[in-house]
């Protein structure tokens, strides 16, 4: 098991910069063998944290993504219908008993796992990645509370499948709806916010690594100033990052009104947005000490 | 797990003590968690040692932006009185703080959005149509109160059977029981089994007040829930002034004038005197069985203002309480800024209601679909 400080050494090395608390979660959730809930805006790097975890701990992800009307065939298993038809047409003329048949078509080829069932049949412990869980409705939240606390399944046909590891699971939500309190108890929490100046600054040179000194400055600046005002969506480290690799990529090594306006559609996705952030350009250009050239 | 008795792990006892004073919820689970994350960390450093704290009791955000400060305010504490052998009990505003955690956990229970902002429909309406109160519409704009009306109530009967579009759509043939079924004649499909998705079966059930002092407003209200009939089949309706009357079937015809029509002239209770006690128990007795169970949603339209029995009030309140899903009750007047629930029959029945809201304009009866 890795210690504290080789969470945060991983997490750097897998090119996830972060701070002491996120550590912290991914360690214990690590060493006391619990789910982690983050919660946190869009474009912060909950879903990334699973893949840096899976990543250092040279295992597999498994992920599902849930959304509204995610039920139990499509996250724990579902028989493969079509080729149960035909190996039955294959043998039709064969004097099998029908049990026989039965056995055979309800076997373990026949089946298709999703990927709860995936997880908990893997032959390494895997991270288990829940994506999106406050899009899926309650009663699959209840569901997902049975195996998150039992680690087994139970399929009529075959019988009771047990874990053959407790996969790491990770639970990330928007906060679009409140997740009920049996499922947070059972696991550890952490919210992420949108990073500070220095962090962000840190992130953006990180991950484009040709990027200019001083652009990759004025672009976080830009974006810290951008996320204090009230936007329809407020942007991500997601959009801080392809804003930075689709200058670099222009060979821009400055900020200045006219780009910022051409190039405004990586940053904002909501024309409101647009056209709110276009009228309070100079300003906000002012606050950042973005000075334009004209 | 952890057996040994060290000072530490009794700090740690006595600081999720502290937390729970503080209307902090952690439960035996978490704490012997951050027991248990102990091992793993060194806890001489302060800091790492709060963070693996935080990382084990908090689970949700007001929790993590409340507990550095809990976390100091207790530790603070700790190295004061770490000479004196009995420590005293941190000083505690216990009862403020429950108190105010209980509202959030209220609040949160009945769909924590700020009721202002909450908007059902996502069609606008004037502006002066859905703030004007019932009794000030003009006659020339009832006709555009209705319209509005009759499509709030579409919006709400869609939203609570949501699941009806889906069944339109997918007839889906189910092959696992389809498969099943055929497997006895060697896996040849003759039959198949269709299977569509679950309905939500929610009812409803409305009774609403058209005695005198609600003349004003039954109008619309009745248009109201003939509108919500239209659309939504799971729901009975009842009007009572001095008797009970069922008027379902009625409100199912096509035409409303001719509902309208027939309506008044069969009951003479009309806008007279109301007893909402004998009414209320009328009910209870004779469909009370069969109309209310746990998927029920009574809902009663009246302004309280009562000339009968106020024991019967209770008696009935209480037995549809117990039975019922939710027990909503819509009075006109709550719209007022001063209202208060004086009249001693809303008196009587405020203890058994679920949610008690106004609904004077149709800025309110949208709201309602949250209730639903």
């Amino acid at each position: 098991m890795p210690e504290l400080k080789d969470i945060k050494r991983m997490l750097y090395e897998q090119g996830y910069i972060t701070d002491d608390s996120v550590a912290m979660s991914v360690f214990l959730s690590l060493q006391l063998n619990k789910p982690l809930l983050i919660e946190g805006p869009a474009g912060v790097g909950k879903t990334e944290i699973a893949k840096v975890m899976a990543n250092a701990l040279r295992t597999d992800l498994i992920r599902l993504q849930c959304y509204e009307g995610l039920d139990a065939t499509h996250a724990l298993y579902e028989w493969n219908y079509q080729r149960q038809l035909l190996h039955l047409k294959m043998v039709e003329h064969n004097q099998q008993a029908v049990e026989e048949k039965e056995k055979t078509i309800f076997s373990d080829s026949f089946l298709m796992k999703r990927p709860l069932l995936q997880a908990i049949t893997h032959d390494k412990k895997p991270v288990l990645l829940i994506d999106e869980i406050d899009r899926s409705d309650e009663e699959f939240e209840s569901f997902l509370l049975e195996i998150l606390s039992d680690w087994q399944i139970t399929i009529p046909e075959i019988g009771t499948i047990k874990a053959t590891h407790i996969p790491q699971v990770i639970l990330t939500s928007n906060r679009t709806r409140e997740l009920s309190e049996a499922l947070r108890r059972r696991c550890l929490y952490l919210y992420i916010d949108y990073p500070d100046f220095e962090k962000e600054w840190m992130i953006v040179k990180n991950k484009v690594p040709s990027i200019d000194k001083k652009l990759a400055e004025q672009i976080t600046g830009f974006m810290q100033q951008l996320r204090t005002i009230k936007l329809e969506k407020t942007p991500g480290i997601a959009e801080t990052l392809d804003w930075a690799a689709a200058l670099s990529a222009l060979h821009i090594d400055h900020l200045d009104k006219n780009i910022i306006e051409q190039t405004l559609g990586v940053v904002l996705k909501d024309w409101r947005d647009t056209r709110q952030v276009q009228m309070s350009l100079s300003e906000l250009m002012e606050k950042t000490g973005v000075h334009s050239k004209l | 797990m952890i057996t040994r008795q060290t000072s530490l792990s009794r700090n740690i006892v006595q600081f999720c003590r502290f937390l729970r004073q503080k209307g902090f919820g952690v439960t035996i689970d978490e704490e012997s968690l951050s027991l248990q994350a102990l091992q793993f960390i060194n806890y001489n450093n302060t800091e790492v040692f709060r963070l693996a704290l935080k990382a084990t009791l908090c689970h949700n955000k007001s929790q993590l932006e409340e507990f550095d400060n809990l976390f100091h305010e207790y530790w603070k504490e700790i190295n004061k009185a770490v000479d004196s052998k009995i420590k005293e009990e941190p000083k505690t505003k216990t009862t403020h703080q429950q108190q105010v955690s209980y509202k959030a956990l209220k609040k949160w229970l009945h769909g924590n959005g700020n009721k202002e902002i909450e908007e059902t429909a996502t069609y606008s309406i004037q502006e002066s149509l859905s703030k004007r109160d019932f009794s000030a519409v003009p006659e020339d704009e009832v006709d555009e109160l209705m319209q509005t009306i009759k499509t709030i109530a579409k919006r709400l009967a869609a939203k609570t059977n949501r699941r009806y579009e889906f069944s339109a759509k997918t007839d889906m043939p189910d092959l696992r029981k389809t498969l099943r079924k055929n497997l006895r004649r060697g896996g040849e499909l003759l039959d198949i089994i269709h299977r569509k998705p679950k309905r939500n079966r929610v009812k409803l059930v409305l009774l609403c007040d058209v005695s005198r002092s609600m003349e004003l407003y039954s109008a619309f209200l009745i248009q109201f829930m003939y509108a919500f009939q239209q659309v939504y089949r799971r729901m009975e309706t009842f009007v009572f002034s001095t008797s009970l009357k069922r008027i379902t079937s009625l409100l199912k015809q096509k035409n409303f004038h001719e509902a309208m029509q027939q309506l008044s002239n069969e009951n003479n209770g009309w806008s007279g005197g109301t007893r909402i006690g004998e009414s209320l128990d009328a009910f209870v007795k004779e469909y009370g069985k069969k109309m209310i169970d746990a998927k029920t949603i009574v809902v009663i339209l009246s302004d309280g203002w009562d000339t009968g029995n106020i024991e019967l009030i209770k008696s009935s309140m209480g037995v549809i309480h117990a039975k019922s899903k939710k027990l909503i009750w819509l009075n006109p007047l709550a719209g007022f800024e001063d209202y208060k629930p004086h009249v001693s029959a809303m008196k009587a029945a405020l203890p058994f209601i679920d949610v008690f809201a106004p609904v004077h304009n149709v800025e309110s009866l949208k709201r309602l679909g949250k209730w639903l």
